[in-house]
């Protein structure tokens, strides 16, 4: 008892008296976290984009027009039975005229040659949504079955066919290379960082030798290290939060201008997700760089 | 107290540090050891506090052997001897009390214990004011009473010392001589590494000349020499 608690008083003695190291130290790790979550943050925004092309992607199969309304609704139903679907819309022929028209307001032409009709000569609309870009090709197959496919005139398909394949490509490179990226920079992260741990107690080895000679137990010579280990990986994480705070709160404002005012989901992604980032990346650090101090000692301990 | 039954120490083939020594040191002797540079003087410290393992023979302690001591059981035998080099080997970083502690706290002594115990031992050597400074902050004779301060809180049966008087002028080393033989006057055996002649003609006490590994005198009032 009185043990433990002399090693964890031990540890911030030693932290105050070598200050410097201790700092330089925890400079190391914050670069280190840093550097991971900027490219974590750039990852949340190139996700953003992709997603934000995928959705705007949708595909309309347009209806004979007289198609009967039960037929219309059981296709509906049918899509929707399929749990690739995201949404299916029903547009009715008047919708659709409605529609027709306004976007046609300026065109007088086209305005005057539909009322010469007596009839709306569209026809209804499934406009339908997929959770995945792969799943609509599928959908499109599901929905010209036999049943249907003698009322539908047209299905947008084939005009985003290549548009749709394109960020389809875009999205899974940029997640292949983010995530490789991500793990490359952690990587590096952290042999940076368990480096200097160890150039840190190297510089202390003699001191290491003087405790083994007068009577200390390996784990008693450890502990303070083992635990100054960690107070250094979490003001390292402290530090970082705060870094990664105040860039989202001064930052956000400046990236939005390149989404068009739109959001930039980075703010989103840490509210949503500070408590996993913050305690996983704090685990890894406190957990490795103690495991590291531990061994690091080791080395000094002859016998 | 001390026994070694033909012990060898080789480092590597052509490189050795005791060759085949046998000796008794009885509790309450002050023993010098002399011999030339790489005789092996330093080699028996080591071996003695369990710093380096004898390739041959058997070595004991107090009645412990301590030939094949584990690695776990050294702290054990490091508090019941204490060891005193040339170089101080203190820490930097913690202060002349905190340096005494630190011997106590790693047995587990109870803070009162410690409180009692290192003003007393600081006082022996002369250093109870000086109890708030850093190692830096001294000389390197006070930096020595430190040390031989800190081997004193257990109150060790052997206190080990190789070459403590090196690095000291001639009044120092007085000093720390006296220490020694104050020490040695309470019960505690004292193995005496030094290449210091007046030392050991003064102390007209038991030399062991060791040279190239070996046993070459051991004289129970003896004087400093290396030819025998
Ligand atoms: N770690 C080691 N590795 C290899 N050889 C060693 C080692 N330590 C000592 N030796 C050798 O063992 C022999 C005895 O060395 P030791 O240090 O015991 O001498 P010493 O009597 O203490 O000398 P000095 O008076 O110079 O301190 C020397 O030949 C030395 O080179
Ligand atoms: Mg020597």
């Amino acid at each position: 008892m009185i043990t433990a608690w002399r090693i964890f008083a031990a540890s911030w003695k030693h932290f105050a008296r070598n200050l410097w190291i201790g700092l330089a130290t925890v400079f190391v790790f914050t670069v280190a976290l840093l550097s991971v979550n900027v490219l974590i943050g750039t990852n949340v925004m190139l996700e953003r984009v992709v997603a934000f092309f995928e959705e705007k992607i949708d595909v309309t199969v347009t209806f004979e027009s007289g198609t009967p309304e039960a037929l219309l609704t059981q296709a509906r139903f049918y899509v929707q039975s399929f749990p690739q679907t995201a949404s299916v819309q029903l547009v009715s022929p008047q919708e659709a005229l409605d529609a027709f028209k306004e976007r046609n307001k300026n065109n007088p032409k086209i305005l005057e040659a539909l009322s010469e009709l007596s009839t709306n000569p569209l026809g209804a609309q499934l406009v339908i949504k997929a959770k995945e870009t792969e799943d609509y090709p599928f959908l499109l197959a599901a929905v010209r079955n036999p049943q249907f496919q003698p009322f539908i005139r047209s299905s947008s398909y084939d005009d985003h066919r290549t548009a749709i394949t394109s960020i389809e490509d875009a999205a899974k490179s940029v997640r292949l290379f983010g995530s490789g990226l991500v793990a490359v920079f952690s990587l590096f992260g952290l042999l940076a960082a368990f480096n200097a741990i160890r150039v840190a107690i190297y510089t202390q080895r003699e001191e290491i030798a003087i405790m083994r000679l007068v009577g200390a137990s390996s784990a008693y010579i450890r502990g303070p290290f083992v635990l100054e280990g960690v107070w250094l990986a979490t003001l390292a994480c402290l530090f970082t939060a705060a870094a990664v705070w105040a860039a989202i709160y001064f930052g956000e404002p400046r990236l939005q201008q390149f989404f068009s005012g739109s959001d930039t989901g980075i703010s989103d992604f840490y509210v949503q997700n500070w408590l996993t980032l913050f305690f996983s990346q704090f685990a890894v650090m406190a957990g490795l760089s103690a495991l590291v101090s531990w061994i690091a000692v080791g080395r000094y301990i002859r016998r | 107290m001390i026994v070694l039954e033909r012990v060898s120490k080789t480092y590597h083939p052509d490189s050795v540090g005791l060759d085949d020594v046998s000796l008794r040191i009885e509790a309450g002797e002050l023993v010098s050891i002399v011999g030339q540079s790489g005789a092996g003087k330093t080699t028996l410290a080591k071996l003695l506090m369990a710093e380096e393992q004898p390739s041959a023979g058997r070595i004991e302690i107090g009645g412990w052997d301590i030939t094949n001591i584990r690695p776990r059981e050294i702290p054990e035998l490091r508090r019941q001897i204490g060891v005193i080099f040339q170089d101080y080997k203190l820490l930097p970083k913690k202060t002349v009390f905190e340096n005494v502690a630190f011997a106590l706290e790693v047995a587990g002594a109870k803070s009162q214990h410690i409180y009692d115990v290192v003003p007393q031992v600081l006082k022996i050597v002369g250093l109870e004011d000086r109890a708030h400074r850093f190692p830096r902050q001294l000389s390197g004779g006070e930096q020595q009473r430190v040390v031989i301060a800190r081997s004193l809180v257990h109150r060790p049966k052997v206190l080990l010392a190789d070459e403590p008087t090196g690095n000291l002028d001639t009044l120092n080393t007085q000093d720390i001589m006296d220490l020694l033989v104050k020490i040695n006057a309470f019960g505690t055996t004292v193995v005496l590494v030094t290449h210091n002649r007046e030392v050991v003609n003064a102390l007209r006490r038991r030399v062991i000349t060791l040279k190239d590994g070996k046993v070459a005198s051991d004289v129970a009032h003896g004087k400093y020499t290396l030819t025998v």
